[in-house]
């Protein structure tokens, strides 16, 4: 009998490729490069994608794979500013 | 001076439009050229297409660019290219291109690249079909990039424009189980005999921006989520650039 509380290890490890695929193919996101780690009922969601919409909809559809966990949504913003200076390569 | 400006990965979708409108329209104050390393869309629709097209119309310096694979998700790669194409952006699958820079001539050599592995832990074209169709893919568009490069020779600078990795360097930062699908050395091994001055690349967000072929070729990762700005420029002084020999 596994110990009451946590989810056994291998269940994390097919928790975290349902939500990695489910990012992958859901077209609000398409997402394939983003970190996703299960820590009992957390899920923690870790990259960069362009826009706010995308970020917003990366913590709508890990929920929607996962009603029954918390989702903590650390994705954060691409940083678009021109650069200062160039390097040069001669 | 050459100013080649550069990024990968901008994957715009529908909710992107003007993300990076006025950087691009600022162009001319920092670069000569713009070079677009693959995954300009988020999957590859013509809707997407429409609109990283839009972005990339009119802008004051020419744009160069080779798909990613994100581009070819919607299985309207062709679409893609057009909505680019009519916006007077020059797209590159095993093809080449120059651009003119106060009478200096770059080359550029563009494909998407694949995946397969680097030299010593990479995948073989034997066995299944489907495992010789997947390394057979990387080993002619490269060797597309190889003949590519050759036809440049006499550029003043050549640059080997690609979406997937030609080597490991610039994938620190990533899971070393996924480097075959991020890149393969078949690409560094063109590069390397063919000569060039520099090979940019995307695809790996949680790789390094700086490398370099076994050959010497200065490789950079210009994934944005890795350069962290709107693109990075890179500077060449024509006389002075290094004009790798060709070593086969």
């Amino acid at each position: 009998m596994a110990a009451t509380g946590e989810a056994p290890a291998e269940s994390r490890h097919y928790i975290v490729q349902r939500v990695r695929q489910a990012l992958a193919h859901d077209e609000r996101t398409n997402e394939l490069d983003l970190t996703v780690s299960v820590n009992g009922d957390k899920v923690f969601i870790t990259g960069t994608v362009p826009t706010t919409e995308r970020r917003d909809a990366i913590a709508v559809v890990a929920r929607e794979v996962l009603p029954d966990h918390e989702v903590h949504n650390h994705v954060t913003l691409y940083e678009t500013a021109e650069p200062t200076d160039g390097e040069d390569l001669s | 001076m050459i100013r080649i400006a550069a990024v990968a990965d901008i994957h715009f979708g529908a909710d992107s439009s003007g993300m990076l409108r006025a950087q691009f329209e600022d162009l001319t104050h920092h670069a000569d050229m713009l070079l677009v390393a693959g995954d300009l869309t988020k999957c590859g629709g013509p809707d997407e297409g429409a609109v990283v097209a839009r972005e990339l119309t009119g802008l004051p310096v020419p744009v160069v660019a080779v798909l990613g694979n994100h581009d070819y998700h919607s299985d309207e790669q062709a679409t893609v290219r057009s909505h680019l194409e009519d916006a007077g952006v020059t797209v590159l699958e095993g093809e080449t291109t120059t651009v003119d820079v106060d009478g200096a001539r770059v080359g550029i050599a563009g494909t998407k690249g694949f995946g397969g592995g680097f030299a010593g832990a990479c995948g073989t074209d034997f066995g299944e079909p489907e495992m010789k169709a997947f390394v057979r893919h990387t080993m002619a568009l490269a060797e597309g990039l190889e003949h590519g490069l050759r036809s440049l020779e006499g550029c003043d600078v050549r640059v080997a424009l690609l979406h997937y990795s030609p080597v490991r360097d610039t994938l620190a930062g990533e899971r070393a189980e996924i480097f075959p699908f991020l890149g393969s050395y078949l690409l560094a091994e063109a590069v390397d005999h063919a000569g060039a001055d520099l090979a940019l690349h995307g695809h790996a967000h949680a790789g390094v921006e700086k490398g370099v072929t076994p050959g010497g070729v200065l490789v950079r990762n210009v994934a944005q989520p890795v350069i962290k700005h709107a693109y990075n420029v890179y500077t060449f002084e024509p006389s002075r650039a290094l004009h790798a020999d060709a070593h086969a």
